[in-house]
């Protein structure tokens, strides 16, 4: 290498470094001469103070409209631990609230970080704050702030739907930030919450705010945005109502089958979810989680039934598409129940000699014990499944349970490859056994019949686009879903469906199929039905021990249907 | 005079390189004791003082070490601390997991491997000069390729992009122009550059002029045009494809020193302490600001805030100009040298102590982003020292011997 070569490369080494250097002595002059009496007017009296703005939350309404979350002001106190002189302890407990062991227990524990408030308080009204301000503004290290408060409109109608709020503990977040526990304030917390502000004080030795720091702009928050879901609200009501008349606990949904919108999941029992937005006091906690019926589980989703008799649309569907019988074969007659071996298959009743369709309407059990042996399991579980069974419909819902649709695989890992045989065919055949659904999976797969296969996915934010069908198109059968229609009509309209006389004041037509599951204690009642005029929905309702399905959960089906027609019409 | 014989004889040590090397190792001191007279974890200074015992030992190694045989083992070391890094990743400790705990000694790769990173780019740019080889320049993109990976996964962006920029710079001393560099980097800018249609727009007419003058043929315009529009067209695809929470855990995850609330707490604060400190200072130990327990890096990333509140500009101004003294005596040995492995070590330290103390500096002076690159010399941390020193040490070294050949 020669010298000269190196005249170019040393002398924009020299250069460039000479600028920076340059850049870091102009800063350097501007801070230390030229700003350095304000800094060191800062550093020796006042110091910064860095306060979190809290966003507001995103608005969550209906799909008419109608606003269902908002926020409403609300104050918080707040401590600021290196700011706090622990002679104050006693006042700022007795105008709190709170006892003095509590209070320095909160402050001791935030010690590490000791410029981050804590929160002392929050939720306070307007009144509680004015009451104390003036005591506790001259409290150095005590700070008043407003916090916006989560506010339901109608707590009970949706507390599973949208769930409910809390304070946050995750270490990232400031301290009184509120995020989402569950239900759509949990799954879609990150679009609801917005990005809190920042302000940068300066204060003085008494805690009080001189001015706004002038060295770096302070951050507005952002707003969250809003999010619109598919319920109809009204419609949730009105069948919340007709749950909680019959006093047991239970479940409604109901969607539209073209669009695939949830348009009601009610569960009752319910519960205020505005305690937790204020914040819930430990008395309130343990009533909600000893009471029996729990009303803090969502029915519509996160229960799970033997999905009985209703899941004789799936056997149904299955039997024709599969070529395995048509509509018109009759096996041998129903003299109430079948013999397997040394077990008993029971019938609820003699049927006689009946076809599918009949077999349908009135929901004979030996009818499908003799055709299904001419399938086997998992040719059934996998129709099963193509209807929606055994996984989880959304990915909104976190709460969503999957159910159970046993196949030869389940069979062998839970009994062993010998213990377990035809017995369990016939079983699942009339939706008895290990089988377990949702609600929500009732409904979307008496969806898939009223549809005829087009249904897309459920769902509850509301959005334009069309969305595919679920149900695989290569195994969308015409005489299959004739056959299952036909079946879900006269077991509404002929003399001895099981759901005859129920609809007989109703002005529309509907298709229907109950199913009593049964369990320890009284049997569930379950219906599944749709309507197509006025509007094209499926409606699934189940009332957990309330008897036989076409006499109990018939009625509330038939009365939510008819105010929600009534009043769209 | 010395005699024509004399070619590979010594000259004396550079006085004015010496000088400025102690002001800033005393000021070091300084500053790592007046820091740590606040930190509750003690002995911090006592350790400071046996890591500098290794350092000048370092730096002695450093003076009399054959500077041809180090071009030799070149690649050996360079690979001993890729491995060093990998068995960092793996088994490394302590906060970010940057540490590899041997006994008593905390050694922080990442810094050490910084030197080897010189030597090896040293050592292929040398051969490549008497050598050339067709690609011989990717060859050694893709050597120091490794390094820099491993280092911005730990994860540690900050000192990974400064290793790129003493690669660069090391480039441009063995006298390739800004347009090389520019189309060697031009991936980058073109993925920086596809978030503002205007920004994009200048960078393709440079990257055009660019391939225009050097005059390259068809097959090389399709190469640079077409590859880093694809680059830029994907990068905004990538980046929309990740929901926001994944986006800010990505910026999280790529500058983990950055303050997760973005409320800027450590950079106000220094702000105000090197503000505070005026013309002359508040005097040494007794600064304010520090007594807060405002930084919890106040005895290494941000110890400038605190030499700056103690000693005021005065004192500022006396550091960096100790630095610029530094600097200028170590281009003048890798301008002197003869020999080109030399050169450009005695080029890629000078570079390394010119990018440190500005992306530092300026850091806490607020006009550059948080980073966890250290002071040279100042800020308290014994595998930084030693690294610094051992690299001054060949300066001085390539200095004395520049007629070697």
């Amino acid at each position: 290498m020669f010298r000269k070569e190196k005249q170019w490369p040393s002398l924009a080494f020299m250069i460039t470094t000479l600028v920076l250097f340059m850049i870091l002595g102009g800063r350097l002059f501007y801070l230390q001469i030229v700003k350095g009496d304000y800094y060191r007017g800062l550093s020796s009296q006042n110091h910064i103070r860095v306060v979190t703005k809290p966003a507001p939350r995103g608005l969550i309404s209906d799909r008419n409209g109608v606003v269902l979350a908002d926020s409403r002001p609300s104050f918080i106190v707040t401590a600021i631990p290196s700011e706090f002189d622990s002679t104050n302890t006693e006042q700022v407990a007795s105008l709190l609230g709170i006892t003095e062991e509590t209070l320095s227990g909160i402050l001791s524990q935030a010690s590490s970080v000791p410029h981050r408030p804590v929160v002392l308080s929050t939720s306070m009204s307007v009144e509680d704050v004015s009451s104390i301000a003036e005591c506790i503004y001259c409290i150095p290290g005590i700070l008043i702030d407003v916090a916006p408060q989560r506010r339901y409109h109608r707590p009970d109608d949706f507390c599973h739907i949208i769930g409910y709020v809390g304070l946050s503990d995750d270490p990232e977040s400031f301290r009184g930030e509120i995020t989402g526990r569950t239900g759509i304030e949990f799954s879609l917390n990150e679009t609801l919450r917005g990005s809190p502000g920042l302000h940068r004080e300066v204060v003085d030795a008494m805690g009080r705010v001189v001015e706004e720091y002038k060295g770096t702009d302070s951050d507005e928050p952002v707003p969250g945005k809003n999010v619109v879901i598919t319920i109809d609200a009204e419609l949730q009501r009105t069948a919340l109502e007709h749950l909680v008349k019959t006093t047991l606990p239970g479940a409604v949904v109901i969607i539209d089958y073209v669009t695939g919108d949830i348009l009601c999941a009610a569960s009752s029992p319910s519960f205020d979810s505005n305690m937790f937005s204020r914040g819930i006091t430990r008395d309130e906690w343990d009533a909600l989680l000893q009471n029996p019926a729990n009303p803090l589980y969502c029915r519509a989703w996160t229960a799970s039934y033997p999905p009985a008799s209703t899941f004789k649309i799936i056997t149904a569907y299955w039997l024709i598409a599969e070529g395995l019988i048509n509509e018109n074969t009759m096996p041998a007659p129903c003299y109430g129940s079948l013999t397997l071996g040394d077990t008993e298959f029971g019938c609820w009743t003699a049927h006689g000699r009946l076809n599918i369709i009949q077999s349908l309407a009135r929901s004979c059990d030996v009818f499908f014990y003799r055709t299904s042996q001419l399938g086997s399991l998992n040719e059934l579980a996998e129709y099963a499944e193509f209807f929606g069974l055994g996984s989880r419909l959304t990915e909104i819902l976190t709460d969503e349970r999957s159910g159970l649709v046993p196949d030869s695989d389940y069979f062998n890992s839970a009994y062993g490859p010998d213990g377990w045989g035809l017995g369990n065919l016939l079983n699942i055949s009339i939706g008895q056994g290990e089988l377990l659904t949702t609600p929500l999976q009732m409904a979307a797969m008496t969806g898939v019949i009223a549809s005829r296969g087009q249904m897309p996915l459920p769902c509850l934010i509301l959005q334009r686009e069309e969305m595919e069908p679920f149900f695989p198109a290569e195994v969308c059968d015409d005489t299959a879903f004739d056959v299952v229609t036909e079946g879900m009509l006269q077991t509404v309209i002929s003399r001895r469906g099981t759901l005859y006389g129920v609809f007989s004041d109703f002005p529309w037509d509907f298709w229907g199929k109950t199913g009593t599951a049964e369990c320890s204690g009284e049997d569930h009642a379950i219906v599944v039905g749709f309507s197509r005029e006025p509007e094209p929905v499926v409606i699934c309702v189940i009332i957990e021990h309330g008897g036989h399905g076409g006499s109990v959960a018939g009625p509330v089906a038939r009365d939510i249907l008819l105010s929600y027609f009534e009043r769209s019409d | 005079m010395r005699g024509v014989i004399d070619l590979i004889g010594r000259d004396r040590p550079d006085m004015v390189f010496l000088i400025a090397l102690l002001v800033l190792f005393l000021i070091g001191m300084a500053a790592v004791y007046s820091a740590s007279t606040v930190i509750s974890e003690s002995g911090l200074f006592g350790k400071q003082v046996t890591w500098s015992i290794f350092g000048l030992i370092a730096f002695l190694l450093g003076t009399i070490i054959s500077l041809r045989r180090l071009e030799e083992i070149s690649p050996i070391a360079y690979a001993f601390i890729c491995l060093l890094l990998i068995v960092t990743l793996f088994i490394g400790s302590g906060p970010a997991n940057r540490w590899l705990i041997i006994g008593p000694i905390h050694l922080q790769p990442s810094e050490i491997s910084k030197a080897g990173l010189i030597l090896v780019t040293a050592w292929w740019l040398a051969s490549q000069k008497v050598r050339p080889r067709k690609f011989g320049e990717i060859l050694i993109f893709l050597t120091v390729i490794p390094v820099v990976v491993l280092t911005a996964i730990q994860p540690d962006l900050g000192t990974a992009v400064s290793m790129l920029l003493i690669v660069l710079a090391m480039f441009v001393w063995a006298g390739y122009g800004g347009g090389w560099i520019m189309l060697l980097v031009s991936p980058i800018l073109a993925a920086v550059s596809s978030m503002n249609i205007l920004l994009w727009l200048g960078f393709m007419m440079i990257l055009i002029t660019i391939l225009y003058r050097r005059k390259y043929p068809l097959p090389m315009w399709i190469v640079f045009m077409g590859g880093n529009s694809i680059v830029a067209a994907l990068t905004p695809m990538a980046w929309n494809m990740l929901k926001p929470y994944q986006q800010s855990r990505l910026i999280t995850f790529l500058n983990p020193s950055n303050d997760p609330h973005g409320s800027g707490w450590n950079i106000i604060q220094s702000e105000v302490a090197v503000g505070s400190g005026g013309l002359s200072g508040q005097g040494f130990l007794q600064g304010a600001q520090k007594e807060l327990a405002f930084l919890p890096a106040r005895h290494t990333d941000f110890v400038f805030s605190v030499w700056a509140e103690e000693t005021g500009f005065i004192g500022c101004l006396i550091l960096l100009t100790a630095f610029f003294i530094l600097f200028w005596r170590m281009v003048i040995a890798a301008r002197k040298s003869v020999n080109p492995f030399n050169s450009l070590v005695a080029a890629g330290a000078a570079a390394y102590i010119g990018i440190h103390v500005f992306v530092n500096v300026g850091m806490t002076l607020g006009i550059m982003p948080v980073t966890g690159l250290p002071l040279p010399l100042i800020s308290y941390g014994g595998s930084q020292l030693v690294t610094v020193l051992f690299l001054l040490g060949l300066v001085l070294n390539a200095g004395m011997y520049w007629r070697e050949v």
